[in-house]
This record gives C-alpha cells, structure tokens and sequence, in this order.
C-alpha cells in the first residue's frame, strides 16, 4: 500500500489549498465527505475537527480516500489547479483518518438507544455505512453477511498493493465500536429469511449485497483448468497470497478487460510473479475505463497492456487452457457509452498462447437480492421505488452495487447515507 | 561566476568591500566559523560579543525556539543565549587570527563589561587584538547579570557614561547596538551619541515568548521546566527593523551612521534597510536558517540591483526613501481609489469574496455560476484586503487604482430586520 502522508506533507498541503468560497470539491463527493471544510479546519490546525468531520459524513472516509478516483471526483475542479495543480484530497482526508486512529481519537458515539433493530445485507461499503449512521442514530443495527469477513470489494477484490487488510479491518472497527453487530457466513438466505427477519422484530432492512458476480466471456469452449474470474482470483490473492503466487508463478497470464478490476488483477499477477500478463482490451488505452493511475501503474511494472484486441475463443488441451484466441478490431462510430465501438478485423485471427486467463469483463449482482423476492431487473439490479433506497416492500431498503450495478464505493457510501437518513426517519415516524 | 559589482561602502570612516557583515550571535561565535563566511562572501563580522570572562557565563540548553508559519519553518527564531561563553583569551586569539588571514575584511569586535573598567580593558584588549571597530552591546535582552546587556539600553546614563569610557579608551570607530525594547529608540541613541558613538546599530532581537507548550504549559524553549522572554529574530521583525532604522536615521539631532539588523535573508531586505537609512547590514537568523551561502544570492542580487537601477554606488541608496516617510497626517485625503481586478487571471477561488464581506467594504457579490466576484466600485474602500489573500501574486491580480474626485466610502448604517 502507497505511504501515507506524514504530518509535515498535511500541513505543507493543507497550505495550499485556496479554502475557496464555494469549494468545487465539496460539491462533486457522493459520499458527501466535504473536503473543503476538513481541509480548512487541519489548515486552522483543528486536527481533532477535520478527523471527526470527516468520519461523520462518512464513517468509511479512510479507504474512500484511498480506492475513489480523486481526480475525477473532488479533485476535478479543484480550483488550485488554476495556479498548478489540485490539492492531493484523498492523501488529506488519509493523514486525517489515520491520525485519528494513531492518537486514539474515536469521533462517532451510538446514539441513545432507540429499542428499534434494523436488519442490514451484505458488509460492503453501503451496508457498513448505513448500520454505523443506523447506530449512531441509536438502533440496533445486526449486518448480515455471507463471506467469512466483513468488507465486501474493500475485503475481496480490491488487492493489498493498494488498500491493506489492515486498513480495511481497522476501519471497520470504527463501525463495530458502535455496536454494530456483523454476523459473517449467514446470508440470511430467501424470501424466508427475510420474512423471518421481520418476524424476529427487525422494523428494516437494508439490502446491500452487491454486484459480485464475474460476468464470464461468451466463448465456444471454456476450459476447467486455467481460466478464472477475476474476483476469485483477487479474493485468492487477499486469502491465502502464497496460493494466489503458486497459481501465476513464472506464468503467461492473460487478463481480459480494461476496468480497474482488470488493473486490479493484472498489477496483482505481475506483483505475484506471472513472468508476463497480458492485458487483452478490444477499445484503445482513453477508452479504457480503469483509473488513470490504475493504468499507470499497470504499464510501471511491467504489463503489457495489448489494445484492439478482441478475445473470441479459448484453446484448450484437454482440460487445460492453452491459450487465447483473438482478433483484431478498429474503431467504429461511438455507441451509446460514446466510446467507439470496436469492429473486428475479418482475417485477423491470432493466438496468445497463454497458461492462465483472468475474466475481468464486468461484474453484475448475484442472485442473493432477487431470492429474497425483492423486484429486480434484467440485469439482475434491484429496482428502487422510492427515496433513500425504499423498495416495493415495506421496510426493505436497497443501495449500493445492488441497485446500481458495479459503480464507485464512494456511491455505495451515499446510497448507504441516504437509506439510513430514510429508514431513522421512518422508524421515528412510528413504524 | 556570480554576476558582481562595486558593492563598497564607507562606514564610520571604514571601507566596507561590501556592507553585509555577521551579527554578534552564534554565527560568528569563533575565528574558524568567521573564516568560512568571509571566503563564502561576506563583508565583515561583528564578532560574538566578548566578556571579561570572569562572570561566568553558561548557555541554558536548549538555548533557541523555532517560529513556524504552516509549513515555513522559521519565520522567526527565539534565543536565549547570552554573550559569548568562550575563554576571552580564546577570542582575542580569534580576532587576532581573523585580521592577519583576512585583513581586507572588517573585523568589529562585540563587547559587553559588567563595570566601567571592564568595558574600558575590553574595548583596549579588542583594539589592540586587531578589531577595526568596536559594537558595544547595550542591548542584550537576555543577560543573567544585574545591570548588563538590555538593562543598560534602557538606562541611558549608565549606557552614556560606558560609551564614553570605551571612547576615550580607544582610536578605533565606536558603535551602540539598541535594543527596540524601549518606546523611542532615539532617546538611547541620543545618550549614546552624547557618550561619543561614531555609529549606532539596531536592532538587538525583540523581546518575545514564541509559543507554549500545550501538554508541558511550558513556554519555549522549555530550558529545564521554565522558559523566560528573550530575544526573537528573523523575518518576522524585519517591520519592526526597518521603523527602527527609518526613525534614527530621519532624526536630524542624531545624524549617525546606522548599520541596520533584524530579519535580513535576501538582497531584498538588505537594500530595503539601505533605504530606509542603514549604511551597513547585520545578519544571524539568516544564515541560521540556511547557512553563510545565502551571502553568494544577497551580493549577486544587489549587483544586478544597481545594475538595473543605474545607482553609480551603494551609498547612493542609503536613506533614499525617507523622505517619502511622513507621519499620518500629512496624508492627502483626496487620494482615494479602488482595488482593480485583473479578471483574466482570476481562478475563481472567492477569498477576496469572503474577506470583504468580514473585514472590507462589502463591495464583492459571487456569481456562483461563473465562479468570480463582482464588484461595485461605489462601495469599495480600496483597503485591498482582499489583494492580501489572492492567491495570484505575482504578479498581483489586483492593484490600487486611483480614482480622481471619488469621496471616500461610508459604510451605510445596518437595516432592520424583518
């Protein structure tokens, strides 16, 4: 994990920031964090103040401001950009999370009990946010999920040369210091267990179980040895690193895909040992959705990104993958994503004779939300009906990944503000 | 090779190769560190203030307290420490060293007795050890010692009836150093002039206390529990050096030369403290925040000064500026104006927007759409306020502009609410 700043960087950073008037960088965070007030009380030196503000608005704030795209988000319009460049937001809002942690200075309390209890599904980022707002609110809030450990993509996809298992199980001890209750390895299960839920006397649920399923590539023949989903392969690499380094030792590894999973994996393989990973993109290196820096850094140590590159179909020998066959593409017209559409090149067929390949197309929700019978669409994405993430059941809340399909954790963490606000403001009206 | 000119000056009678000396402090606290700053450039030194040695004198440890201003380190520089606490053998062994190696430097010798025969076996001691000129330190505002150092600035007999002991003692050029802790620094100076001073020089450091310690209640520097108010340098005095300098130098009935101190880091501050009256420059917080090399920028700078200025000398630049140095009421009240915005260059960060509703004229309104401010030049106090906090300075996005036949602006009386 990249180091953090030290004090002496936060002050010297702090100093450059403008404190605007109507600060764009408070205005573009959906997790509403608001950068522009933390950085102006750690500049006026209320360090205590800047850490609380920020861990109020958003009790993840320690690895949002590692894993958000800063550049895209608060730090797009940073005005200081006018003089050179913009404020290096997310290393702030770091220093001041972990000074907190450090100096033991816990900002949030749990409210005055309220004698209600509130069901939450799933322990990513939306669900952990809506039980501590729950929490500090006053009810009892009891996460259930169905992994071994609490985190969601914090805990599983997301690999260590990036955020670390520390930080993340840290971070989460500020929830649990609460009194928020994670119940790990208990899904809840269907429609029953819902509706047991209610009957145990939870008033409601929130529904945040993600969209944690690799989408697989449409290909004739998929071999059972040597093609893998990236998720499973960064969630091996977070378990058990040595299994994950066994797998892509001295390799030829392939990645498909051009998101920051496929980054994520890529960087990881490479990290691990894979003595060459490829990543195979059908779009050129501005279409690719993966971050910037992601990107960056996959090309600094040492992957070899290969652009126009369309995989069809797998070679296998036996059981074993060989290999992957692809095309070439061009760059059409722009589809409805108004990137350019790749078009294959007749004739262009070609191997990349690999050992492993790592699936890093998409991701969509797994079929947890739909069992509980709340409605879902083609997608597999459940369908809000009213504010703060209210679903056609009563009392039933849904946010995050679930609803939106794979998007930014700072989203989930506002989903998961938004559903807290709606459900204490519920059970405060009596039901 | 560094771009240089003529930078000499007469002082007191002295030929200066050019008028940036050491001050009195631990930069020139020895013969070998004194060496190193006159091969690196600098033009003299007062060296550090020379006792009779049979006061004991202990530096307290720690001895010094930073003054950091968000990230600038050392903005100003709390010392303790009293005169030097060397053998005075050691030191007339030093200044004897000094003027044989580098006899075409001038060697000021710092002094300070604690009765009239000592200052008078000092001032003879120095002479006779090869100091060009003597500095007698009425002005240290940290001595242990009854009736030493800041004590004697501020009793202007006692710092009179010294100067002329040392006077008559010797042949050599004789200044006073003044400490600014004192209402009018001219009184002292006069007395100092009445003892015989060929030259005055101030400012000695303002007495302070740079901060507290939060968990101890300490203040600093923390010297074994307790702290004690002492002497504050660095650029954060340099106003308080140059008014100084300025109201000595603009005072007829005194009509010394000054050798000016307080704040001095780049050619900047030492031709501002030229105009402003001084003949010769001291530096100590400089060269302790970044070493004697600073000597190298502060010589080039002024040569290239006097080069694009045209001045023929260094003299020429002494006291040039007091003239336009009046007191308030020799304001012209018809003089009013605007602050005027260079919008071309805002980056929209509304600073200039907050502060002139808080402290200024409420003459800013925000266009949240565009991001910038409007002004409505009728309510614009020209206290430029908001140029203080702009972020584009350099250039400044906004200047002072004046605006003939414009009254000066009245803040209007507040309107009942509701």
């Amino acid at each position: 994990m990249e180091q953090g700043f030290t004090m002496d960087q936060a002050v010297a950073e702090a100093a450059r920031c403008l404190l605007c008037h109507d600060a764009p960088c408070s205005k573009d965070c959906p997790a509403g964090t608001d950068p522009a007030t933390f950085i102006r009380k750690l500049r006026l030196r209320n360090l205590k103040g800047a850490a609380a503000l920020i861990k109020e608005n958003n009790v993840l704030g320690g690895v949002s401001s590692v894993v958000c795209p800063t550049c895209s988000l608060c730090q797009a319009g940073c005005t200081a950009e006018g003089l050179d460049r913009p404020i290096r937001i997310g290393q702030l809002q770091r220093f001041l999370v972990e000074w907190a942690w450090k100096t033991g200075f816990q900002p949030l309390c749990a409210g005055e009990p309220t004698g209600k209890k509130v069901a939450v599904i799933g322990a990513g980022p939306s669900g952990l946010t809506c039980a501590a707002d729950l929490a500090r609110a006053g009810h009892a809030v009891t996460i259930f999920e169905e992994k071994a450990e609490p985190g969601g993509m914090l805990r599983y996809a997301i690999p260590e040369h990036r955020l670390s298992l520390e930080f993340v199980r840290r971070e989460i001890r500020d929830i649990t210091d609460l009194g928020v209750e994670i119940r790990c390895g208990d899904g809840v299960g269907g429609r029953e267990g819902l509706d047991a839920l209610f009957a145990r006397g939870y008033s409601a649920v929130y529904v945040a179980t993600g969209a944690g399923q690799g989408i697989a590539l449409d290909a004739p023949t998929r071999p059972a040895d040597g093609l893998l989903d990236a998720l499973d392969f960064l969630g091996i690499a977070r378990d058990d690193p040595e299994a994950a380094a066994a797998m892509v030792n001295e390799k030829q590894v392939a990645v498909i895909g051009g998101g920051d999973t496929a980054m994520d994996a890529a960087v990881s393989a490479k990290l691990l040992g894979a003595a060459d990973v490829y990543v195979l993109y059908r779009r050129s290196f501005t279409q690719m959705p993966a971050e910037a820096r992601e990107r960056d850094q996959a090309l600094a140590v040492g992957v070899h990104i290969v652009l126009l590159t369309q995989p069809v179909d797998y070679l296998a020998d036996g059981d074993r993958l060989t290999g992957v066959n692809a095309v070439r593409t061009r760059l059409g017209e722009a589809d409805q994503s108004g990137r350019r559409r790749p078009v294959p090149v007749p004739g262009s067929e070609h191997v990349f004779e690999v050992d492993l390949v790592i699936e890093a197309i998409g991701m969509k929700p797994g079929p947890s939300a739909s069992a509980m019978g709340v409605a879902t669409d083609d997608s597999g994405c459940v369908v809000n009906t009213g504010p703060g993430g209210m679903t056609a059941r009563d009392g039933v809340f849904a946010g995050g990944d679930a609803v939106r399909g794979p998007s930014l954790v700072a989203k989930a963490i506002g989903d998961g503000k938004a559903a807290a606000a709606a459900i204490a403001a519920q059970l405060a009206g009596g039901k | 090779m560094a771009f240089m000119r003529d930078l000499s000056i007469d002082f007191c009678g002295v030929r200066f190769e050019n008028p940036v000396l050491l001050s009195s402090s631990p930069v020139s606290n020895t013969g070998e560190m004194v060496g190193r700053a006159f091969d690196a450039g600098f033009g003299g030194v007062v060296f550090k203030t020379i006792g009779m040695g049979d006061t004991k004198i202990i530096h307290p440890a720690p001895r010094m307290a930073g003054y950091d201003y968000d990230a600038r380190k050392l903005v100003g520089l709390q010392n303790v420490e009293q005169i030097s606490d060397r053998p005075f053998k050691d030191n007339l062994a030093d200044l004897v060293y000094l003027k044989k190696n580098w006899p075409s430097k001038v060697l000021i010798a710092s002094i300070m007795g604690f009765s009239k025969a000592e200052w008078r076996e000092l001032a003879v001691a120095c002479e006779g050890a090869g100091a060009d000129m003597l500095e007698l330190n009425f002005s240290c505002p940290q001595m242990a010692v009854e009736g030493a150092g800041m004590q004697v600035g501020q009793a202007f007999s006692l710092l009179e009836e010294y100067t002329a002991v040392v006077k008559d003692a010797v042949k050599i050029p004789v200044l006073a150093k003044m400490t600014p802790n004192i209402t009018d620094i001219n009184e002292p100076a006069l007395y100092a002039k009445k003892g015989g001073a060929d030259g005055i020089s101030a400012i000695n450091t303002v007495s302070a206390i740079v901060g507290v310690g939060l968990d101890d209640l300490i203040p600093r520097p923390n010297v074994g529990g307790v702290s004690a108010a002492s002497g504050y340098s660095g650029p954060a005095v340099k106003p308080i050096g140059l008014r100084c300098v300025a109201q000595m130098a603009g005072n007829q009935e005194l009509a010394l030369p000054i050798s000016g101190i307080g704040g001095i880091e780049t050619w900047i501050d030492v031709v501002e403290y030229m105009l402003c009256g001084a003949a010769t420059v001291q530096i100590t917080t400089g060269v302790i925040h970044y070493g004697y090399r600073i000597i190298e920028d502060i010589l080039e700078g002024m040569s290239y000064f006097l080069e694009e200025k045209g001045y023929a000398s260094m003299s020429d630049l002494v006291g040039r500026s007091l003239p336009n140095i009046v007191t308030p009421d020799r304001f012209d009240h018809a003089h009013q104006g605007i602050a005027e915005y260079d919008m071309e260059r805002c980056v929209g960060c509304g600073q200039c927007h907050i502060v002139c509703q808080d402290a200024g004229g409420q003459c800013l309104t925000w266009d949240a759409d565009k991001r910038r401010p409007v002004m409505d030049e009728d309510r614009c106090l020209a206290c430029m306020i908001c140029s203080f906090v702009c972020p584009v300075s350099r250039p400044p996005m906004i200047t002072f502009r004046q605006v003939p036949g414009k009254p000066p602006v009245l803040p209007e009386p507040a309107v009942q609410k509701g």
